[in-house]
């Protein structure tokens, strides 16, 4: 993805990869320049690959939301815990949707297979993952944008290039 | 938003769930990343690592303002922190303490070499925020620390000798905090290496194992000052790695060594450095086979106790120089008075060996190797420490000589290695020498 181009569309290996239930935090700015941060509870691309909906909570995410109504701009990064691949994607006309009726599904989905993988690390407890990615169905909405920008965040030496 | 005290989420800091950071741009770009660690300076500070040149590192130098996303690892609860960037450590106590997590938590995830610590990113905590959502209820504590701290203060308090007090130390650990393995090491200042004094829950004593300043938990702790505190297991630290290394650097066999006794699996590790006013006394170590054992609370109440055993055992040396005392300490021992020993001593480490059999080295070795040259010119057994502190042949340093540990050391050693040698304290500053066997004295000359 280049900065100055159009978005292309994301390739299908990655909009498989950030749809296969990761942890998932999205950051949004205000016209101060000040940051916000929440917790997702879904992610889903669209079919041409274009557009990538985020599922947040409400209550959790009053200030990204906030943000992203002022300025548009979001980054989200999204990591697989059981190996550590991460990949972070930026975008800067980033709307708020209200809910939908599959973003349930949606979050649904997503939390079963991360704490599917989760479990693999033979970490953590199930009730400790399920405080930490409890989620309300009546208060959930999302965030979707273009991608704009992409970078590999897996630590090592290819950390902050670009993606190809 | 509520006025900051880190202190009251400290237990988000300990790295069991990921944190993540948001920075902007000054052109109005935010990023977000995952921080491996996001360290506890002061109830308003922390420092994150700085691994990499960054697009974070390149925000926080134009705009100074993060948001950090820390989750608490035992009850879930998530807090957002406003922060603002103040500067860099690139070296001093709060560098070493990271690297040293650092080190634990890149190998516990796979990334081993991967991490490395350019720098410690200190930021001013400007507000913390409770994130909505479940939590777990936070677990009753195994112990109340400070209810452990006192007892175990007291019960230092009551004892009048060295060797006592170090076993107390250990005792205690054990029986107030549950701290089942530990080991205390005293500074040699002369030769800038720590030697094992005292040892709590190992099959072997491990008693004279020593070790350089910077090497592994307990070296780097001793060489910085500061508190070690490792919750996975690291290569990059470990003993049987380091031990290794030093033996091979000083291109020295490592026959001449007490093999570390430590566990062969420490998923948790801690080294507080004892202190007296900002002398380094020792290291205090503690370890155990379970992950994230040891907590921030922990840690302040093992390097408060650290801070007591450290005056105590200035203020019984100090005792010990000034007062004479004619009460016998210990009690008399049985030693095996059948057949001839040969006792070698190599010059240059002053190594003394018995029949082949490695004791001691260091000042204690010659120590012990004078006192047998002692007895088998004139037959010799009563010695007071004065004179050893006046014997120009041993070379003990005017200051801070640690004689009485030193002693401690090669009575310990004598001890567990030979059953015809014996050490015994017959009163304050004054001790015996006992002999069983005829002794064979060869000195070597030096390779």
């Amino acid at each position: 993805m280049s900065p100055d181009a159009p978005p292309e569309p994301l390739s299908e290996a990655l909009s498989a990869f950030i749809q296969s239930g990761l942890s998932i935090t999205v950051a949004s700015r205000d016209g101060g320049m000040q940051t916000s941060l929440a917790r997702c509870f879904g992610c889903r691309v669209s079919a041409d690959r274009r557009r990538v909906t985020l599922v947040v909570q409400h209550a959790q995410a009053a200030a990204v939301l906030a943000d992203v109504r002022t300025s548009g701009h979001v980054a989200a990064v999204f990591s697989k815990p059981s190996t550590n691949q991460t990949v972070q994607l930026k975008g800067q006309d980033a709307v708020v949707e209200p809910q939908r009726p599959f973003d349930q599904v949606c979050a649904g989905q997503h939390v079963e297979a991360l704490l599917a993988d989760l479990h693999s690390l033979h970490e953590y407890g199930e009730p400790l993952l399920r405080a930490v990615f409890q989620w309300d169905p009546a208060d959930l909405c999302s965030i979707s944008f273009t991608p704009s920008a992409g970078f590999i965040q897996t630590p090592g030496p290819s950390a902050g290039n670009r993606l190809p | 938003m509520s006025a900051a005290s880190v202190d009251a989420i400290r237990n988000c800091l300990e790295g069991a769930i990921p944190s993540t950071l948001a920075t902007c741009s000054p052109d109005g770009v935010p990023n977000v990343t995952y921080v491996s660690q996001v360290e506890y300076v002061d109830h308003q500070h922390v420092a994150l690592s700085f691994q990499f040149f960054s697009k974070t590192r390149e925000n926080i130098l134009l705009h100074p303002f993060a948001t950090a996303y820390v989750t608490d690892g035992v009850t879930g609860a998530s807090y957002r922190l406003s922060l603002q960037f103040l500067h860099t450590q690139t070296e001093g106590w709060l560098f070493e303490r990271m690297k040293a997590k650092l080190a634990g938590i890149a190998s516990h995830s796979g990334l081993a070499g991967v991490f490395r610590l350019l720098g410690s990113d200190v930021y001013r905590v400007l507000a913390i925020e409770r994130v909505p959502g479940g939590s777990l209820p936070a677990p009753a504590p195994r112990r109340n620390l400070l209810s452990a701290l006192r007892a175990a203060s007291e019960a230092l308090c009551a004892i009048g000798e060295l060797s006592s007090l170090l076993d107390q130390t250990l005792q205690s650990l054990d029986a107030q905090f549950g701290i089942a393995h530990s080991m205390l090491l005293m500074f040699d200042a002369a030769q800038q290496r720590l030697y094992t004094v005292a040892t709590h829950g190992y099959a072997e004593s491990g008693v004279g194992f020593e070790i350089g300043l910077g090497e592994g938990v307990i070296g780097v702790a001793a060489q910085h000052r500061v508190p070690i505190r490792i919750a996975h297991m690291t290569n990059e630290y470990s003993y049987a790695r380091a031990v290794r290394d030093q033996a091979i650097d000083a291109g020295f066999s490592t026959d001449a060594e007490v093999p570390f006794v430590g566990l062969a699996q420490a998923h948790s590790q801690m080294a507080v450095p004892i202190l007296a006013a900002d002398a380094l006394v020792g290291v205090l170590y503690v370890e155990s086979p379970e992950q994230q054992r040891f907590s921030y609370d922990d840690e302040d109440a093992l390097v408060t106790l650290a801070r007591q055993v450290g005056l105590a055992i200035r203020g019984l040396q100090c005792v010990e120089t000034a007062v004479a005392e004619d009460a016998p300490r210990t009690q008399p021992v049985a030693l095996q008075t059948q057949g001839v020993a040969a006792v070698r001593h190599f010059a240059e480490n002053d190594s003394v060996f018995i029949d082949n059999d490695y004791i001691i080295k260091g000042v204690a070795g010659a120590i012990l190797w004078r006192l047998l040259g002692q007895h088998a010119e004139n037959g010799r057994t009563e010695f007071s420490n004065r004179e050893l502190r006046l014997d120009a042949a041993l070379r003990l340093p005017d200051i801070d000589d640690n004689l009485e540990a030193r002693l401690i050391l090669l009575s310990r050693r004598l001890d567990e290695r030979c059953d015809f040698l014996a050490i015994e304290k017959t009163g304050r500053g004054r001790f015996r020498l006992k002999v069983g066997r005829r002794l064979e004295l060869l000195a070597s000359v030096p390779r």
